[in-house]
């Protein structure tokens, strides 16, 4: 019998939703296409973690790994990581993963760990938030940078007491240089403080001689002088 | 008044009763049918109500999924459940829209041109023609159609959820990056067995209902004149049932 080409169009238009409707029982019912492995997403904010190849355990046994990183540019920038991952251990849905170092220099891994409570199975593309412990390498490179600094600042304090003691002392000897210079002075201020008295005293003596002189023969005083000179 | 309308009114379901089971009587007269003459007029109705109209389907259901998908990133992320679009894009678009529409669709399109149809067949007495060379009218002419409905409208909505998954997808993606396996995966889940068997009841009621009241009423006019009148009635009480039997159906089956 041959069909028509309305025959084969109609056909078409029937069986095709059938179809699609059968596939989507077989799937519903839990029969997958996919191999042994299911490829899931993680979502990272950066990746300077993790790279492709990275590994992806549970609690150390190796399940797979980073097959892929794409950027996403909405509705901001992060990361979207292809873990490939075997199914020959149940991770469950609502888990977590961490991205954490194997040992102090050691290549970064992801933990992924399971809820608490058991739930679905984990599905093909689901997304897992990624979880990053801050990196040992960023912690050793900013430890390395502060002790660089506290031995800069250590070596500045103890060129600073260096200076200072040296100046210290310089300041004790300028010190005691100058209470013995004090003293000295002190002492021959005091021969010459009585020396000046003694003056003062002849002086006072003197004038309190010419003022006397000066009242009794106050012309004779003032020409005394004089004659002195001219003789 | 009020009383002449509720006898009308009871009057018109008597008839469409009698309409009913003398269309299940005549099924008495099947074996008489070539199977070739009625697989002929369902090949050429579904292509009519089912092939002819996918694009206007497909249309629609890009705009529907669109205005979902576009309402759903503007509003969900204001309640913190932006993760949900697959799952309102199935509680929309494939349990309630997908059938409605497209059973409007099929209503205003085929609805109306089975009833011109018929009604312009029966005033040119080719209906007439038909019974007096034996064959059973109502089978011959409601039988397939009712046939291709049922596999025209199981077949729209298909494709009508799946263009509106698609056109909602693609209309998300320009707001928000959702990995297409990750909302098909979301879709797939949300999508259960229950709404499958109520897409495959919904689109066996309606496609036995549609051409039903569609022919009732093409075989209604008695005159040129009333054949629009007709025709307009077919159309508006046929929608008017399909959102009573929509609204009856997810009320049995959702609560």
């Amino acid at each position: 019998m041959k069909l028509s080409k309305n025959e084969i169009r109609v056909a078409v238009f029937i069986i095709v939703p059938i179809i699609i409707i059968l596939l989507f029982v077989v799937l519903k019912l839990g029969y997958s296409l996919a191999s042994s492995t299911v490829d899931v997403y993680l979502k990272v904010e950066n990746i300077k973690s993790i790279k492709k190849g990275t590994l992806v355990k549970v609690k150390g046994y190796e399940v797979g790994r980073i097959i892929e990183i794409k950027p996403v540019y909405k509705p901001t920038l992060h990361f979207l990581a292809l873990m490939r991952i075997k199914r020959d251990i149940e991770i469950f849905e609502d888990c977590s993963a961490i991205i954490q170092n194997q040992n102090i220099i050691g290549e970064p891994e992801i933990e992924i760990r399971n809820p608490e409570k058991k739930g679905e199975l984990i599905s093909k593309a689901s997304v897992i938030e990624g979880i990053e412990y801050v990196n040992l390498d960023t912690i050793l490179q900013e430890a390395h940078v502060l002790l660089a600094n506290l031995a800069d600042m250590v070596d500045v304090f103890k060129g600073i007491s260096l200076d200072s003691k040296s100046n210290i002392k310089l300041l004790v000897t300028n010190l005691a240089n100058s209470v013995t210079t004090l003293n000295q002075i002190l002492t021959d201020s005091q021969k010459d403080i009585g020396l000046t008295l003694t003056s003062f005293r002849k002086t006072a003596s003197t004038l309190d001689e010419i003022s006397r002189e000066l009242k009794k023969h106050p012309v004779n005083f003032l020409f005394k002088g004089k004659k002195d000179d001219e003789k | 008044m009020i009383s002449r309308k509720i006898s009308s009114f009871w009057n018109g379901i008597k008839n469409f009763n009698t309409y009913i089971i003398s269309i299940i009587i005549s099924f008495k007269s099947i074996k008489h049918l070539r199977f070739r003459s009625i697989f002929t007029i369902a090949v050429n109705q579904t292509k009519f109500t089912g092939i002819d109209a996918m694009p206007l389907v497909a249309s629609i259901a890009i705009l529907i999924g669109g205005t979902v998908i576009i309402q759903a990133t503007e509003n969900f992320p204001k309640f913190g459940i932006e993760g949900f679009i697959g799952n309102l894009l199935v509680l929309i678009i494939a349990r309630e829209l997908g059938p409605l529409i497209t059973a409007i669709i099929v209503i205003t399109r085929s609805g109306s041109a089975i009833t011109t149809e018929i009604a312009t067949q029966k005033q040119h007495n080719e209906i007439f023609s038909l019974e007096l060379m034996g064959i059973d009218t109502k089978l011959y002419i409601v039988f397939p159609r009712i046939i291709a409905s049922i596999f025209s409208i199981f077949s729209l909505i298909i494709i009508f959820d799946i263009v509106g998954f698609l056109g909602g997808y693609l209309i998300a993606v320009t707001t928000v990056y959702i990995p297409i396996d990750n909302f098909l995966t979301t879709v797939m889940d949300a999508f259960s067995f229950e709404d499958l068997v109520i897409t495959l009841v919904k689109s066996t009621i309606y496609g036995i209902l549609i051409p039903l009241i569609s022919c009732y009423y093409g075989f209604m006019p008695n005159a040129y004149f009333e054949i629009p009148i007709y025709v307009s009635r077919a159309v508006i009480r046929t929608v008017w049932i399909i959102f009573l039997i929509n609204a009856l159906i997810s009320a049995m089956l959702y609560f």
